[in-house]
C-alpha cells in the first residue's frame, strides 16, 4: 500500500510546483501506470476499511501545502482531520489553525544556575504535545547532566606530558561539561546531584533556522512569530532538517506511533500537537497550541524550580526582556549564526 | 487582606482538610480490597514544586478536563488543565518596582500548614497559651518535633529565630520587624525584607514561577516563596542548589538495540 501512495502524492505535488515543460511531460509519461495502481490500491482500502475514514485519509494525499492552501481548503481540511481524530480516539478532538499574532516574536529563557535536571519539561511536554509513547517513546526536550568545572589543588604540578606541556596550574583545572556532550540518561536517586548542573535543550527556534534551508519540500519553514513548524501532510520523512540542526530538536517516527486513548490531549493545533503519522519529522513548537492562545508551553509551568521563562521579546515588560535586560545571558552554539531565540541565563 | 476568622474557626477548618483526604484514602483502600485486585491506583493527591508542602488533589474542572495530571513514578505535577484552579487573588501588594499590570491570585498557604488538628483545639485556641511578646531565642520544649532545634534555626546562619517571624499572637500569620502581622498567602513581605534582589526580580517575573498566561497584560498564577523554599532548612547539606533534592522522572529511551548507556559515562 505505501509503495503505491507515496508516488501517488509526489505527482500532485509536482503538479503544483513550477518545473520544466520536457521533464514535466516525461515524469507523467513515465508514472501514470503507477498513478493508476496507486488509484486501484486505494480503491481496495476503501471498501476493506471504514468508509468515511478512508474517504478522509484519500483526501489527506491530495491535500496541499498548508502555506499555499486558501481559507477554504484549510476548513476543509480541519474538518477532515477533526472528524478522523475524533472517531480514532473516541473523544471530541479540536483541531486550530489560529495564525501568529501581529506584534508577537515569542522568545525563551531557561535559568540555567536553578535547573535540577528532573526531568519534568520533558515529561510534561509529552502529555501536552501527543507524542508517541510506549516502545517507541519520543521526548521533544532531551536534559544533559554537565560536570562542573573545578580547580584541584592536588594536582597543581601535573602538566601534559610530564616536566612539560602546561606548567603553571598544570591539569588542576577541570573544564565544565562541554555542551553537547553531557549524559542524557542520567538515573540517580535524588537530583541535583553535587557537582553536576543540568541543561535542558530542545528547539531553540533559530531566526535563521538551518533545518529550513535544507528542507527539499519546503514543508518547515518559520511562522512570522518565529516559531519553526512542520506541515506534517507534505513530510517526505527525508530527515535532511534532522542533519542540519546543531540542537539535536528533531525527532522522527520510525514506526506508527503508539498514542493510547486516554492520553491523547484533543485540544490540538495543525501545525502544533496534531496526532503525527508514521514517516513525518516533529519538533518543539512553543506549545503552539497553548500559545497562540495566550497559555504559557507545558514545560514552563511544570517547572518545579521556575527556571523556565516565556514571552513577547517585542514587549518591554515581559519576563524574557527582564531576563535579557537583567542577567548574563548566552545562546546555544552562538558562533553558527542561527540566532536562536532560546536564551539561557544566570543570576 | 484582613482576615477577621477567629483562629479556632480556621483549625476547624484546617481539621476536616486533614479528615477528607483520610476518608477517601479509606474508601479507595475498601474498594480495592472489595473487588480483589492490587492494581496500582491513580494518584489522588501530587505536589507542585515542594514536597508536603505543595499538595494538589486531583480533580476534574470540567468533564474530561483534569485540573492537573500527577507523574506515576514521582508524584510530580505534570500538567496543568486549569491553572488557577482553587487560586485567590493574590491582595494587596505595595505599589513599588513595576508591578502594576496583569491579574495576580495565588493557591492559599493556609491548607498546607500541616499542623495536627490538636493544636487548634488544645492550645493555639485563641485564649491559651496567653501572649508571650518575650523575643529572646530559647528552646520551645513543647514544639520539640516540629522543629528539634530552634536555638541551630539554619536560616541566616543562625542569626534568627522562630519568633522573628512567626507571630507569637496569631499562630496562623507572620509577624514583621514592626510588629504588622503577615498574611500566609503573602510571605514575599517578610522574605523580601532581607531578601532585596531577589524580591525584585520575583516582582519582575525573572525569580520564582508563575503559570498561566504569558502575556505581561495577562492573567497569572504567582508561586510564592514558600511554595518553592523551605525556610526552616535553607542551608540543608544534602542538597547543592537552592531547593530540596527530588526524585527524577525516568530517563529517555535507549535507541532500539543499545543495551545501556554506558557510553556515555566517563571512563574513570
Amino acid at each position: 500500500m505505501a509503495n503505491s501512495t507515496i508516488p501517488l502524492r509526489n505527482i500532485t505535488s509536482t503538479g503544483g510546483t513550477d518545473t520544466t515543460s520536457m521533464t514535466r511531460r516525461s515524469f507523467v509519461k513515465n508514472t501514470s501506470g503507477v498513478s493508476a495502481a496507486s488509484l486501484l490500491g486505494t480503491a481496495a482500502l476503501m471498501t476493506n476499511s471504514d468508509e468515511a475514514q478512508a474517504n478522509t485519509e484519500w483526501a489527506e494525499w491530495f491535500q496541499g501545502n498548508y502555506r499555499l492552501m486558501s481559507d477554504d481548503e484549510k476548513q476543509e481540511a480541519v474538518v477532515r482531520l477533526e472528524r478522523r481524530y475524533s472517531s480514532e480516539y473516541g473523544k471530541k478532538v479540536s483541531v486550530d489553525t489560529k495564525p501568529a499574532e501581529e506584534g508577537v516574536l515569542f522568545g525563551y529563557a531557561l535559568n540555567i544556575q536553578k535547573c535540577i535536571g528532573c526531568r519534568r519539561c520533558a515529561k510534561a511536554c509529552v502529555e501536552e504535545n501527543n507524542q508517541s509513547r510506549g516502545d517507541q517513546e519520543i521526548e521533544w526536550i532531551r536534559v544533559l547532566k554537565m560536570e562542573k568545572g573545578g580547580f584541584d589543588e592536588t594536582k597543581m604540578g601535573e602538566g601534559y606530558p610530564d616536566g612539560y606541556g602546561i606548567e603553571i596550574g598544570g591539569n588542576a583545572y577541570s573544564a565544565a561539561g562541554v555542551v553537547g556532550e553531557g549524559e542524557h540518561y542520567y538515573d540517580p536517586k535524588l537530583v541535583p546531584e553535587e557537582d553536576f548542573f543540568y541543561m535542558p535543550i530542545a528547539c531553540m527556534q533559530c531566526e535563521k533556522p538551518p533545518c529550513v534551508k535544507v528542507c527539499p519540500v519546503r514543508t518547515t519553514y518559520r511562522e512570522p512569530d518565529g516559531i519553526v513548524v512542520v506541515d506534517y501532510n507534505w513530510c517526505i520523512g527525508c530527515r535532511m532538517c534532522i542533519g542540519a540542526c546543531p540542537y539535536w530538536a528533531r525527532r522522527f517516527n520510525w514506526g506508527e506511533p503508539k498514542l493510547a486513548k486516554e492520553d491523547m490531549n484533543p485540544e490540538t493545533h495543525y501545525l502544533g500537537n496534531r496526532p503525527r503519522m508514521k514517516g513525518v519529522v516533529e519538533k518543539c513548537t512553543f506549545c503552539l497550541q497553548r500559545t497562540r492562545n495566550g497559555r504559557y508551553p507545558a514545560c514552563v509551568e511544570v517547572c518545579p524550580v521556575g527556571a523556565r521563562k516565556f514571552g513577547n521579546l517585542l514587549d518591554p515588560e515581559s519576563e524574557v526582556r527582564r531576563v535579557l535586560a537583567n542577567k548574563r545571558v548566552f545562546r546555544m552554539k552562538a558562533d553558527l549564526n542561527t540566532y536562536p531565540k532560546f536564551f539561557y541565563y544566570i543570576d | 487582606m484582613p482576615d477577621t476568622r477567629e483562629p479556632l474557626n480556621v483549625f476547624a477548618e484546617r481539621a476536616e482538610y486533614w479528615g477528607l483526604p483520610v476518608m477517601t484514602a479509606a474508601v479507595a483502600m475498601l474498594l480495592a480490597i472489595l473487588s480483589g485486585q492490587a492494581q496500582a491506583q491513580a494518584r489522588e493527591i501530587c505536589f507542585e514544586s515542594r514536597e508536603n508542602a505543595s499538595a494538589v488533589v486531583v480533580t476534574e474542572v470540567e468533564e474530561g478536563l483534569p485540573n492537573v495530571k500527577c507523574s506515576e513514578k514521582t508524584g510530580g505535577v505534570l500538567w496543568w488543565g486549569d491553572p488557577y484552579d482553587g487560586t485567590v487573588p493574590m491582595g494587596d501588594m505595595p505599589i513599588e518596582a513595576d508591578y502594576s499590570q496583569g491579574e495576580a491570585v495565588v493557591m492559599p498557604r493556609d491548607s498546607q500548614l500541616n499542623l495536627p488538628p490538636a493544636c487548634g483545639t488544645a492550645c493555639h485556641n485563641g485564649t491559651f497559651p496567653p501572649p508571650n511578646n518575650d523575643n529572646t531565642p530559647r528552646q520551645l520544649t513543647i514544639h520539640m518535633d516540629m522543629v528539634p532545634d530552634a536555638l541551630n534555626l539554619q536560616h541566616g546562619r543562625g542569626s534568627i529565630w522562630c519568633l522573628d517571624c512567626h507571630n507569637p499572637e496569631v499562630r496562623n500569620k507572620f509577624i514583621d520587624h514592626a510588629g504588622d502581622e503577615i498574611d500566609f498567602n503573602q510571605p514575599q513581605k517578610l522574605c523580601g525584607a532581607c531578601h532585596g534582589p531577589l524580591y525584585k526580580d520575583w516582582r519582575a517575573g525573572i525569580h520564582g514561577k508563575r503559570i498561566g498566561e504569558w502575556a505581561s497584560t495577562g492573567k497569572k498564577r504567582w508561586f510564592v516563596c514558600t511554595e518553592c523554599h523551605n525556610p526552616h532548612d535553607v542551608q540543608q547539606g544534602e542538597r547543592n542548589s537552592g531547593f530540596a533534592q527530588l526524585v527524577p522522572e525516568a530517563p529517555p529511551q535507549l535507541p532500539r538495540g543499545m543495551k545501556n548507556a554506558d557510553h556515555e559515562r566517563p571512563p574513570h
